[in-house]
């Protein structure tokens, strides 16, 4: 019996693995035709270029009717309309900002649309252990892809992606629009307009212009750690639509002749503000810009050779890695101190924002959030103790701390002793892999959000 | 937020977006004019230690809703807010 279960559990193993390989090669393969599908597309765009004429009407009948109402809006008119027939737009990312962004330039008549996403510039990958080679195979990729369109969208999600995207439209001579969501606040920028070569004061200002130093990788928050609200994402995606439209149909796609840059501006959105919509004013290129003056270092070949390294520009965050495993316990050992304990006996410490905590929080745990206890804030003087200590807390008991992943619980940990609150021989440590591991572990009713 | 009263007089009025604003815990706020724009992120530390290195040196500043240089040097000239004048501090938001 034993040595059936035995082989059983061997073949399940075998199984597993199995399945695990062929979901590997199916996204592989998914990644190759997707490629593929858009080098297709744009060999579609070259046989056809310009506007097709069958008869006597430059479009098809049925396209009157379609657009017909967008052709009557003085600034579009036919020859807006022809304009957005033959142009051919890039959308990097297709996340909250692509999808809108991508059904509004289809929808208005865009000749040909290419959606990027998925391994040739992923960003979420950057998060990964692979992420040198992923950012350098992405970048290969997309200088090649980019070079056969008239213009570009940026809906990705990562400062990373945002240099490499604004640097490749720099030395393409293609223009940029960009927007970003986070929380309830949107920005959106066009770049690169009109798209003159480097070096030449006259074009627009490029991402590196308005931004020459990106933000520290620890103070980057992604939608899924601060949180999006879907019509502010919404709402910019579609706005990057619009600026893509009023590019085109006013013949913008190329810099004529002698041409300046009008004012860049950005535009804030901001939802819970009054006004909710600011307008800034930019400035022209930077004289010194690394990517678009004469002065700066940026070329083709440093960028397809993988030699501009856009992770380590940006900055990499590591694991957080604070605490030595003595200070950390298992959620299963907490839940085994919970039960055997008095709840008295302890203090659990919630360290999420308090939005989160309301969610849902482990029983009897006392919620201080993070960021409140930046800086001097919440901790007491030395030798006091801070407010949210229950009085009646011996004063040797021990404080074990929680968040959502087990990245700040380490650092409040550390904090605390610092703070000199380990004194009494108390006991200060975290939950290891936070309250995703009490899902694991002990509670899989856990909500996890 | 509320953004759109004036600053009192003898202030001027500081915004702070997005990333900014969690930084600060507030939306927005007066503060003493006329100062050089020099000495805007020396001002600012003082209020909101290690807000220089872990925000503002990666952010767009507006005055009025133009776009400023900060100099490098806090001696070296500059404009000078003015009473009533209108800051933003706009840090890049990347995701989306």
């Amino acid at each position: 019996m034993e040595v059936a279960t035995q082989s059983a559990e061997a073949l399940k193993r075998q199984i597993a693995t199995t399945e695990e390989e062929l979901k590997r090669l199916k996204e592989q393969l998914a990644v190759v035709e997707a490629q593929s599908s858009i080098e297709k597309a744009v060999d579609g765009l070259e046989l056809g270029a310009g506007p097709v004429t069958t008869g006597k009407w430059p479009l098809e009948l049925e396209e009157y009717k379609r657009y017909g109402r967008q052709m009557i809006v003085p600034s579009i008119g036919i020859q807006g309309q022809l304009r957005l027939k033959a142009a051919s737009v890039l959308i990097v990312g297709a996340g909250g900002l692509g999808c809108p962004a991508a059904a509004y330039v289809a929808g208005a008549g865009v000749g040909t649309l290419g959606i990027v996403d998925g391994d040739t510039v992923e960003t979420s990958n950057l998060h990964r252990q692979i992420l040198h080679n992923t950012a350098k195979v992405g970048m290969k990729k997309v200088d090649k892809i980019v070079e056969k369109y008239d213009l570009v969208l940026d809906c990705t999600d990562h400062p990373t992606s945002r240099y490499l995207i604004s640097d490749i439209c720099i030395l393409l001579c293609k223009p940029l629009i960009s927007a970003s969501a986070l929380r309830t606040d949107g920005q959106l920028i066009v770049l690169n307009s009109p798209p003159l070569p480097t070096g030449d004061a006259s074009g627009g200002p490029c991402y590196r212009c308005v931004f020459p130093k990106p933000p520290p990788a620890e103070s980057v928050v992604s939608c899924g750690d601060g949180g999006i609200l879907g019509p502010v994402v919404g709402t910019m995606g579609v706005l990057q639509a619009l600026e893509a439209i009023k590019l085109i149909t006013s013949g913008k796609l190329l810099a004529r002749e002698g041409e300046k840059a009008d004012d860049a501006s950005m535009l804030l959105f901001s939802a819970n503000s009054n006004p909710p919509f600011r307008s800034v004013r930019l400035r022209a290129r930077r004289a010194k810009c690394f990517a678009c003056s004469a002065e700066g270092g940026l070329t083709l070949e440093g960028l397809s050779s993988g030699s501009l390294d856009y992770v380590l520009f940006c900055g990499v965050t590591t694991p957080v890695k604070i605490l030595e495993p003595e200070e950390r316990i298992e959620a299963r050992e907490y839940e085994r101190i919970l039960k055997e304990g008095n709840r008295r006996d302890h203090l659990l410490v919630d360290v999420r924002e308090k939005v989160q905590f309301d969610i849902c929080s482990i029983e009897g745990s006392v919620n201080v959030p993070f960021s409140t206890l930046q800086g001097s804030g919440g901790l007491a003087a030395e030798g006091e103790m801070p407010a949210w200590i229950p009085e009646a807390l011996p004063s040797d008991a021990p404080i074990y701390l929680v968040c959502r992943l087990g990245n700040d619980s380490q650092i409040i940990a550390r904090k605390l002793k610092e703070n000199g609150l380990g004194k009494d021989s108390r006991y200060i440590g975290d939950l290891k892999d936070g309250l995703k591991a009490w899902k694991e572990q002990v509670d899989n009713s856990w909500p996890e959000y | 937020m509320s953004t759109s009263s004036k600053a009192p007089p003898g202030h001027f009025k500081i915004l702070y977006f997005g990333p900014a604003e969690n930084h600060t815990s507030k939306s927005s706020e007066d503060l003493p004019a006329p100062l050089p724009i020099a000495k805007l992120f020396s001002t600012l530390e003082e209020k909101y230690g290690g807000i220089k290195a872990n925000l503002l040196e990666s952010c767009l500043i507006t005055v009025n809703l133009e776009y400023v240089d900060i100099p490098e040097n806090e001696n070296d000239e500059g404009m000078v807010i003015q009473e009533g004048d209108e800051v933003a501090i706009i840090p890049p938001v990347s995701s989306g």
